[in-house]
């Protein structure tokens, strides 16, 4: 136990020293695994690790799922999203920002990543909202919360690596997070209403478009709409894996692009470069965090922990509870998949033996990512919005993110309550 | 020191792309044949793998060139800025010799892999040249993060480029 929680401890310091996460995680996990199982053994394990995690083919399914978020962010298709989703409710108050939730959803079904759809959101929802006098606050706020969409309506990054480090089927994960994705839009919308009732001028109304106008955004957006049912659709309906999914995927995406005429050579090179050092940077966090938990492993942390919770007695949705509030407040200070990854090895045994689901915790655990990305001060999609719109101060992208991280939070304790929210549509699957 | 970093950008960048655009050719053929007409592509599970690590041991001294790895950098604004550059430079020394370090693991797996005449299943392709690539690549990266030392570059999140950044394309290379 002691080592572990020394381990832990080793980390953050780590971490503090400005050393890359992923290095520290290695370090601290093999420098465990000698203090507990000797050089040799150790040494053994990592190489067996990096080995492994290299030659795997069901992790093939990161690269294709994010290659096909990247070719259809570069084929234009949030630009055509937004117009779409504003063209329907762009005229009430705060329609911008209604059309900004709606089209970070519609991005979400096809990219896995929140930092993604937050970055393409912010180049376009961003200035059409600026133009109309909305409040940087508010703008950049629900760009940044929209964004964390991305992980939670499939396909999700968060919850394929969830799904592959926990043997949790992918396919039924995805199933799991369609209804807490759309509930959390829908509280999203809640929220840009809230603000937009209480302080009119931060948030006005767009002009009203005619119906013809409306069909002819619509026609803009049909070949995702089709590529998103093959996909999603094939791998709910069993008709393929997720990994097979993601390559049909990604190809489709390819073509879009193609038939758009958006694919320059030198823009395909771009997207297959990017893609690759997304998968190279998420695989380093993975691999030094399965050495992390090869360490943690061997220790009796995860056995002590596990006996001293279950022996406390206490209802089992309070523990899962309390562990979404240790979620919550490391998210705010933590980058959220190292620290998923962390600390899964001992969370994990703990929901299975109180006899959830782990595709229920799953969604959870997407949750506190989703608000642990955008919970001021360490919120990777506040810093990359701030990156990204240099001219609007990084105190006011938190002031307006709050409303946001509430209605979030809202989200969470809806799903935490009323599991059937994330557990009925993977239930109607084989 | 420029020429050096373009020619891994290049080289690296190549490798990885193209293995990557193989991976989702490969896998689209293979799906849509055994669907469509019953047809799989004889070892594609392997050549899939395969190429997965090309994708990943190829890109990695990219991230560490471009300043992708995920830090924790919200003390820079408290940390005084003499010592910020020294804690730089032994944050580099530091990931090269775990670089090294998993490079020389993977450079004694191969061995053993060769030792074994270690193959795939059923193309009977060598495993060993591709995990002696693993390590040279992790040498390449120690290499990069030596090479941090002394042009150290803005640390963010692939896909979102830091203006100024001295990239070669980096002018385009937003999510635009």
């Amino acid at each position: 136990m002691t080592e572990a929680l020394l381990g832990f401890l080793g980390v953050f310091v780590i971490a503090a020293m400005r050393i890359p996460l992923a290095f520290g995680m290695g370090f601290v996990g093999f420098a465990g695994l000698v203090f507990v199982r000797g050089w040799p053994a150790a040494s053994e394990s990592v190489a067996q690790v990096v080995y492994e995690s290299g030659f795997a083919y069901t992790l093939s399914v990161v690269p294709l799922f994010i290659l096909m978020g990247n070719f259809v962010a570069r084929a234009g298709l949030a630009h055509e999203l937004f117009r779409a989703a504003d063209a329907f409710i762009g005229h009430v108050r705060g329609g911008l920002a209604h059309a900004t939730v709606l089209a970070c959803a519609g991005f979400g079904a096809i990219c896995g990543s929140s930092i993604a759809t937050a970055a393409t959101m912010s180049k376009v929802a961003y200035p059409s909202m600026k133009r109309l006098g909305y409040a940087d606050s508010l703008a950049t706020g629900v760009i940044a919360a929209g964004g964390t969409l991305g992980i939670m309506i499939p396909p999700s990054t968060i919850l394929v690596i969830y799904g592959i480090v926990t043997e949790t089927n992918i396919g039924k994960l995805f199933a799991a997070g369609v209804l807490p994705g759309l509930l959390s839009a829908a509280l999203l919308m809640a929220a840009v209403s809230w603000v937009a009732a209480r302080r009119p001028d931060m948030a006005p109304a767009g002009e009203r478009s005619t119906w013809p106008q409306r069909w002819a955004a619509l026609r803009g957006i049909w070949g995702v709409v089709l590529l998103v049912i093959v996909v999603l659709g094939g791998i709910y309906g069993g008709l393929f894996t997720a990994t097979e999914g993601a390559g049909i995927g990604a190809f489709g995406a390819f073509v879009f692009a193609l038939a758009r005429r958006a694919l320059s050579w030198k823009l395909l090179w771009q997207v297959l470069v990017e893609s690759a050092r997304t998968t190279a940077m998420l695989f380093t966090i993975l691999i030094a965090a399965s050495v992390f938990a090869n360490f943690i492993n061997f220790t009796s942390m995860p056995n002590d922990l596990r006996e001293w919770i279950v022996g406390l007695g206490l209802p089992p949705v309070a523990i899962v509870g309390a562990m979404m509030l240790i979620y919550i407040l490391l998210g705010t200070i933590m980058e959220e998949l190292s620290m998923v990854l962390l600390t899964i090895p001992v969370f994990f045994p703990i929901v299975t033996q109180l006899g959830f689901d782990p595709v229920w915790f799953g969604v959870l655990i997407v949750f506190v990512v989703q608000i642990g990305l955008i919970s001021p001060p360490v919120g990777m999609n506040l810093f990359v919005l701030s990156t990204l719109l240099k001219q609007v101060p990084i105190t006011q992208i938190f002031k307006g993110v709050w409303p946001f991280v509430a209605a979030l939070t809202v989200s969470l304790l809806v799903v935490l309550m009323v599991p059937q929210v994330a557990l009925w549509l993977p239930s109607l699957m084989r | 020191m420029k020429a050096v970093r373009r020619f891994i950008d290049r080289v690296c960048g190549a490798v990885a792309a193209l293995a990557l655009f193989g991976i989702m050719v490969l896998t689209f053929v293979d799906v849509s044949g055994r669907k469509a007409l019953s047809q799989s592509v004889p070892g594609s599970l392997e050549l899939t793998e395969l190429l997965m690590v090309l994708v990943i041991f190829a890109a990695l001294p990219l991230v560490s060139l471009h300043g992708e790895h995920v830090v924790f950098d919200s003390l820079d604004a408290i940390t005084p800025k003499a010592f910020q550059k020294w804690q730089r430079a032994l944050v580099e020394l530091i990931c090269a010799a775990g670089l090294l370090g998993v490079a020389w693991l993977m450079w004694r797996k191969a061995g053993s892999l060769a030792e074994f005449g270690d193959t795939t299943a059923l193309l009977k392709i060598s495993h060993a040249p591709f995990v002696y690539g693993m390590s040279v690549l992790a040498v390449v990266t120690a290499v990069v993060h030596l090479m941090l030392i002394l042009h150290p570059v803005a640390t963010h999140h692939v896909g979102v480029e830091v203006p100024g950044d001295n990239d070669a394309d980096a002018d385009v290379k937003g999510l635009t």
